[in-house]
């Protein structure tokens, strides 16, 4: 299946406008339409918010908008700027989240995001971060995630609501839409209109023949490529200056074996264009051609600069299972897509010191293969609350100053939530003699507390008075519990008085 | 009597070399302790073999004192290297490993989707040139799966650590016949013996059954952590310190010895 990511700027002009003059741009109420030529005509062909707001709308005579809004900053359009500065982003998108990722003029990036959504934490995680980044960059953007381009670009334009749509999702997610969401022309559309269809859903399940003899071929091939029926091919941006090794074969090729062959002679050739540039590759594409004019793309991360042959030859073949080489692959492209200074190193400095161990090739294997956010180290953070103590980072980062050296014995399965559990305890700080977890009922031998955690009332005010008491206790057959009452026995205000389970010692 | 035990000793080395199979022997990582280092072959846990650490009632789903085990008797060799933990849920947490000795900052967890992907992660780990020990929380470890375990314990001699958990909920998947494994360890808590003038729990206790010993003999014994959570470093010898020993199984009548082949 494939996952084709729309992004879509709605403003793209306008905040190009904008980040171009930097500190000089006028305020954001301030209208602002930018003007182009139409033939003789001089018209609106962007305008901001405040202008929208205020009545202007893109196709309106220039002179007319002017008329309408008093105080209107009118500045000339840049479409071919546009178009380019959409390339660059392309660009930027390919080094960044996807290796096969097209500009879509005037507006919009086609980016084929089949099997690298992972490295960025999984597919919500990449459209968070695409829209993050770009408003960072003061350029507002919607995103949407389909199996086909068509069902993506609809769904990024016109459904704010949706944006992740699996396979048999397709048809509920975009039937509702209006027929403007199939990138038809205008009078199509209108023609269409006047039939009285006014949805989508209105003519996907219509006999094809009569529409096309009515309104040209057209239509059905956008709702097919809606439907991920028909394939659309992008036309994926090139990088440029990234090292790029190709291949083209006289008769397609298709078995395992042979892709892991011609891998690595790819990865041989790549890397000797590594090493004569003196770098090493950081996020590599590999880039399959079908005959049937398809393309297979690969995405491989890895955690720092690599022009290894064997690791690099070993991270591809393991991808070779997502290549669905069809009837065959007729051209083979290995891109280091971003790459970085890597400059020769002695192995170890002296024959007697051993080599310092190296997991940078295992954690790029399972990065690649598992996900980048599935593996981490945990490390500790400033934090009295114990779920708040420690925090995921990956394997690589740098390690933190800080020790973790509590003064009380600390679980070493900490629950996800604390689960409730009856007890039998006297208050205000005796721990409780009886418990009952899981329909078990446990006898407290021994005990040790309790250890007074407090709210932190700086992240939120209802740990203002918010108290744990936390215990430390051993059952008859020697488990060991970590349980707590919310609240400090007494007083109503520091919490329930509930007893919980937080975690399990063995 | 002493001529048949040399020459028992002879083949066993014999064995032991055949099986080995010219590779180089990882060594062992002995307990410290006669009682128990003498039932195990070499004296001391085999190191580039894997290990089954076995929970029992509802220790088979927390797996609690199971991975509290683990990581104490392997807390020497994480010391030496960077140590692997694949999960099926994200609970491991790294202040009660720290407490009993075990260096989280030297640990990477990894947090599997499935079954199948946790072996294949536990087998890349067990390859990896700088990781002393893997640990591995599954359901069960068929025949195959063992076998591929134990060559890629062997490519770089690091030692895997098979903990035994059952999902949430779960009824457990039948245990296979057979078993590769090294040893298999069956984990339970036990009650603490804190000094009569201390107040609160002692050391943490667990009693721990050998079920499995290749080239060893089984036992039973019950150990202490004696030097958990009190953030003492620098101590060179195991974490772990024997306690008592539950009875013999060599002693027992024929029919209740169980060998492993």
């Amino acid at each position: 299946m494939r996952r084709v990511v729309s992004l879509y700027l709605p403003n793209w002009s306008v905040d190009r406008l904008r980040r171009q003059l930097g500190n000089d741009a006028p305020p954001p109420d301030q209208p602002l339409v930018l003007v182009g030529r139409v033939g003789r005509r001089r018209v609106v062909t962007a305008a901001n918010a405040a202008a929208l707001q205020a009545g202007a709308r893109p196709g309106q005579a220039a002179t007319q908008a002017q008329a309408l809004i008093p105080g209107l900053d009118v500045r000339d359009a840049d479409p071919q700027g546009d178009a380019d500065a959409l390339e660059r982003l392309a660009v930027w998108a390919l080094r960044r989240y996807a290796p096969v990722c097209q500009a879509d003029p005037p507006d919009g990036l086609a980016i084929d995001a089949t099997g690298a959504a992972h490295l960025k934490g999984g597919e919500t995680a990449m459209l968070a971060d695409m829209v993050d980044r770009l408003a960072e960059a003061g350029v507002q953007a919607e995103v949407a995630i389909a199996p086909a381009y068509g069902a993506a670009h609809a769904l990024a334009r016109f459904r704010r609501d949706l944006r992740i749509v699996d396979d048999g999702g397709i048809d509920a997610a975009i039937g509702p839409l209006p027929l403007e969401a199939l990138r038809l022309p205008h009078d199509l559309v209108a023609g269409l209109r006047r039939m009285g269809f006014e949805r989508i859903a209105d003519v996907v399940h219509r006999p094809r023949a009569p529409l096309a003899l009515r309104f040209g071929p057209d239509l059905g091939r956008r709702l097919d490529q809606a439907y991920a029926r028909t394939a659309e091919p992008l036309i994926p941006v090139e990088a440029p200056e990234a090292p790029r090794v190709e291949r083209v074969f006289a008769e397609p090729i298709g078995a395992p074996e042979t892709l892991a062959r011609y891998a690595g002679a790819l990865a041989a050739d790549l890397c000797r264009a590594l090493e004569a540039a003196g770098l090493g590759v950081r996020r590599l594409d590999w880039l399959c051609y079908r005959v049937d004019n398809r393309l297979e793309a690969v995405r491989v991360g890895l955690a720092r600069p690599v022009r290894d042959l064997s690791r690099i030859t070993r991270l591809l073949t393991d991808k070779i299972e997502t290549i669905d080489p069809g009837f065959g692959i007729d051209r083979m492209i290995l891109v280091a897509t971003s790459a970085e200074r890597l400059d020769w190193r002695p192995g170890a400095a002296a024959l007697a010191e051993t080599a310092t161990p190296d997991v940078f090739d295992l954690i790029d294997v399972l990065a690649n293969r598992i996900g980048a956010r599935r593996l981490y180290r945990l490390q500790p953070v400033e934090s009295d609350v114990p779920e708040r103590s420690m925090r995921k980072v990956p394997p690589l980062a740098a390690p933190s100053a800080r020790d973790w050296t509590p003064d009380w014995p600390r679980p070493t399965r900490l629950l996800r939530r604390p689960e409730p559990v009856e007890t039998l305890a006297l208050l205000p700080d005796n721990p409780p003699t009886h418990f009952t977890w899981r329909g078990i009922r446990r006898r407290v031998v021994r005990a040790d507390g309790p250890e007074r955690i407090f709210g932190e009332w700086r992240r939120r005010d209802a740990e203002l008075h918010a108290v744990r008491d936390y215990f430390q206790v051993e059952d008859d057959a020697g488990e060991r519990f970590w349980l707590f009452r919310a609240g400090d026995g007494e007083d109503a205000t520091t919490g329930s008085q509930a007893w919980f389970i937080h975690g399990l010692f063995g | 009597m002493s001529g048949s035990r040399g020459r028992l000793a002879a083949i066993r080395a014999t064995i032991a070399a055949l099986e080995a199979g010219g590779r180089p022997d990882a060594g062992v990582l002995p307990f410290g302790d006669e009682g128990l280092d003498g039932r195990l072959p070499g004296g001391g846990l085999a190191l580039g073999r894997w290990h089954e650490i076995v929970g029992v009632g509802l220790e088979a789903e927390t797996s609690a004192a199971p991975s509290a085990f683990a990581a104490l008797m392997a807390a020497p060799l994480a010391k030496k290297g960077e140590a692997v933990w694949v999960l099926r849920r994200d609970d491991l947490w790294a202040p009660g490993l720290e407490g009993l000795g075990f260096p989280p900052e030297r640990l990477i967890q990894v947090c599997a989707r499935d079954e199948a992907e946790a072996l294949a992660v536990m087998e890349d780990a067990l390859g990896t040139v700088g990781v002393s020990a893997v640990f591995g929380e599954v359901e069960a470890v068929d025949l195959t799966a063992g076998r591929r375990l134990q060559l890629a314990c062997e490519r770089r001699g690091t030692t895997g650590f098979v903990i035994k958990r059952r999902p949430f909920g779960g009824t457990g998947k039948a245990e296979a016949a057979g078993s590769v494994t090294a040893s298999r360890w069956r984990v339970k808590s036990a009650p603490s013996e804190p000094a009569a003038d201390e107040f609160g729990l002692g050391a943490p206790r667990f009693e721990v059954a050998l079920e499995r010993c290749r080239g060893g003999r089984t036992g039973a014994w019950i150990l202490e952590a004696d030097r958990a959570y009190s953030w003492e470093a620098g101590d060179v010898a195991h974490p772990l310190r024997l306690v008592a020993d539950l009875g013999d199984r060599e002693l027992a009548p024929a029919s209740g010895r169980r060998r492993a082949a």
